[in-house]
């Protein structure tokens, strides 16, 4: 799971351009969306979809269900475990 | 202050995925008959729905005789609709004319074809890619109608078309022209379906405007072109103005790069400023067409712009985009020709596929027909990417 | 009359301020050229590095003509009317979106956002909160009475500046002119030249600044 945690976030900053963040300044449970998290916006959720499905294989068809799956890296990376056990 | 010159509207053309021409284009507004179906060709992908315009490029191509050259999609679309509008008038000394059209995506069709074409490996013409450019696409056009003073191509996203209307209108008014043919054309293109699917907002149904269940777009592709002129320029021609070009705006919305303000910022200083321009009241507006795309966020967007403007007292209104697919580049102006009709012909356009009104406004669109109405002015608008907000009033000859 | 209260270029290697060299271009492995003129400004803003490279080159040219040309540009929200113009619209994001879904069929809705040349006026606008009129335009070459006819236009309609240029930025060219303009009666800072003068301030000779 850790392993997962560490991928996911240097694929984050890597998909998302985040030129100035490094994997350290991301702690498993920062909100991704808040201001005072990583302040992604409707665009990066976007992104983070294109990156479950070209990094694990999984199509979130609805964007609805990316919003809870998206809360923070440890949300993600649960979603990535139930989705990939399924 | 000089009062403001009157802008004349004498001549119309469009193709859509619901008729090539303006008689065409009508009648099936008046059937409620939409235009969107399953892909045509194969380079789209197979089962989406998509509102494509009939004729194949060799179709189009045989249709307008041209000369040999290179001639993308949008070209051939676009010189349909400007040949109608513009409707064989020639040059006169005394007559200052201009041409202003709008893209969004240039000649990306032949652009795909090549990219296909010479990945694999296969023999390619170089100089296709010429029609990449979006000013070469106008130009096209341009030099077929023999319009060589002012031309200008508009690259605003999906209010291009009604930016072109306006700065027409503006240069007739401050008297730098005296006519002005404008309008927009954008064709369907794996670049643009791509897009709008990675953005989640490509509804795989028919799109649904202004309904609570909507999930988004579908798009479509057509040309449309409009003849502005002023009085001089009337008097020279003798044509018959259909209607007035009588208020037009444009403002930021300054709140994200694709989404719409949830206030409805821009678009409620675009719709104020349009009337103020035109010198009408809220309630004088006989009808609205709406951007309406069908999105969950335009559509939320436009009606509280909507209501901030109108109040309780919001004129009817529709969206046509069920009709013909969002034409982006060209859905201003293909719009704003089916305002010019509703004016003329006195009728509200049903909006289709409608049932539930949205839960968080309660507003309900027009969805059947109604002839026989006294409309005097209407109001257009259309919202692009980048928060480019646009809103046209077009009145009757008597404003 | 409508006058020209400051300009700005960046090229391939340098940025000039109202004719004089500011900036030039470092061999730094760290930092783009871009990047690079986001330092010098100061800017701190995160969406910058979301931005394709059209779009940062009209934030920082607009930064620089702020800052270097000491500009406040302090106008009501809907006061300034924006005005962009290039040849290739937005080509170089249009590529790359294309590789996007080509390539490995993930189209990226981010690389999309900026598929379109008027997204920078976008960008402008919610950067300064800005809610004027705003439009973009694909010219064959620089057209010095296309921006000086609109600036007038929008002036004498009533609105306290436009901003206006050009900007070509490909992968291979850097070619980018910003200007404002206001009624001369304003009482803003700024220099006051003439609208005429448009073309000799956008071609004007920008020798490489290291070499000066």
């Amino acid at each position: 799971m850790d392993q997962i945690k560490q991928e996911l976030k240097k694929q984050i900053i890597e998909q998302l351009n985040l030129e100035d963040v490094a994997v350290e300044d991301i702690a498993d449970d920062t909100l991704l969306f808040a201001s005072d998290g990583l302040a992604l916006d409707s665009i990066d959720a976007l992104e983070l979809i294109v990156l479950l499905e070209k990094f694990y294989g999984i199509q979130v068809v609805n964007p609805e269900e990316g919003k809870t799956a998206f809360k923070s890296v440890d949300t993600m990376a649960a979603y990535i475990q139930q989705k990939t056990a399924q | 202050m000089v009062p403001a010159a009157k802008i004349s509207i004498t001549g119309l053309g469009i193709v859509s995925a619901i008729g090539c021409g303006v008689e065409e284009n009508r009648r099936a507004l008046v059937e409620g008959q939409s235009g969107i179906g399953t892909t045509y060709s194969e380079t789209l992908p197979e089962g989406l729905l998509v509102g494509a315009v009939k004729q194949s490029d060799q179709e189009l191509l045989q249709r307008l005789r041209l000369p040999n050259g290179y001639y993308s999609r949008t070209s051939l679309l676009g010189m349909v609709a400007a040949r109608e509008a513009w409707d064989g008038q020639s040059s006169h000394p005394s007559l200052r004319t201009g041409f202003i059209g709008a893209t969004s995506v240039g000649g990306m069709d032949q652009t795909e074809q090549f990219y296909k074409q010479y990945l694999q490996g296969r023999k390619v013409d170089f100089k296709s890619l010429i029609t990449h450019d979006s000013g070469y696409t106008m130009e096209v056009i341009a030099q077929d109608l023999g319009l060589t003073g002012y031309v200008n191509t508009i690259s605003t996203a999906c209010s291009s078309s009604a930016n072109a209307i306006m700065l027409g209108a503006r240069l007739l008014q401050q008297g730098r022209l005296d006519r002005v043919l404008v309008g927009g054309v954008d064709p369907l293109s794996m670049f643009t379906i791509q897009g709008f699917r990675s953005l989640m907002i490509y509804d795989e149904a028919w799109c649904k405007p202004f309904d609570d269940a909507r999930v988004g777009l579908n798009l479509g592709e057509g040309a449309a072109f409009m003849v502005l002129e002023n009085e001089k320029s009337i008097e020279i021609t003798g044509r018959l103005p259909i209607c007035r070009l009588t208020g037009w705006a444009n403002a930021a919305d300054a709140y994200h790069q694709t989404a719409s303000s949830p206030d409805g910022k821009g678009a409620t200083l675009a719709i104020g400023q349009a009337l103020q321009k035109a010198g009408l009241f809220p309630e004088e507006v006989s009808y609205i067409n709406v951007h309406g795309t069908g999105t969950k966020n335009n559509d939320l967007s436009e009606s509280i712009a909507m209501q901030n403007i109108f109040g309780d007292k919001l004129p009817p209104f529709s969206s046509t985009k069920a009709y013909t697919g969002h034409t982006l580049a060209a859905a201003a102006a293909i719009e704003g020709v089916y305002s010019v009709l509703a004016l003329r012909d006195g009728m509200l356009l049903p909006n289709l596929n409608f049932s539930t009104p949205l839960a968080e406004t309660g507003l309900s669109p027009i969805v059947e027909l109604q002839t026989g109405q006294d409309l005097t002015s209407v109001l257009s608008n259309s919202f692009g990417f980048g928060g480019n907000n646009s809103s046209l009033v077009f009145s009757s000859n008597g404003y | 009359m409508t006058v020209i209260k400051g300009y700005c270029h960046i090229n391939k290697e340098d940025c000039w301020v109202n004719g004089k060299p500011v900036l030039a271009k470092t061999d730094d492995p760290e930092y783009s050229w871009l990047r690079q003129i986001y330092n010098f400004v100061g800017l701190s803003y995160p969406k910058f590095h979301k931005m394709d490279q059209l779009a940062q080159a009209g934030v920082l040219a607009l930064a620089l003509l702020k800052h270097e040309g000491d500009l406040p540009m302090d106008y009501s929200e809907e006061g300034v009317d924006l005005v962009l113009a290039n040849r290739h619209a937005s080509a170089g994001s249009d590529l790359r979106f294309q590789a996007s879904y080509a390539d490995h069929a993930a189209p990226s809705p981010a690389l999309f956002v900026y598929t379109l040349p008027n997204i920078v006026l976008g960008e402008i606008a919610i950067q300064q909160k800005w809610y004027g009129d705003h439009i973009f335009v694909v010219l064959p070459a620089f057209d010095p009475d296309f921006f000086i006819q609109y600036a007038q236009r929008h002036i004498q309609q009533g609105c306290q500046a436009v901003i206006g240029g050009w900007l070509e930025v490909t992968d291979t060219e850097t070619d980018v002119f910003l200007f404002l303009a206001e009624a001369e009666e304003s009482t803003g800072k700024g220099g006051s030249l003439p609208l005429a003068a448009i073309n000799e301030l956008y071609r004007q000779p920008m020798p490489s600044i290291s070499k000066l």
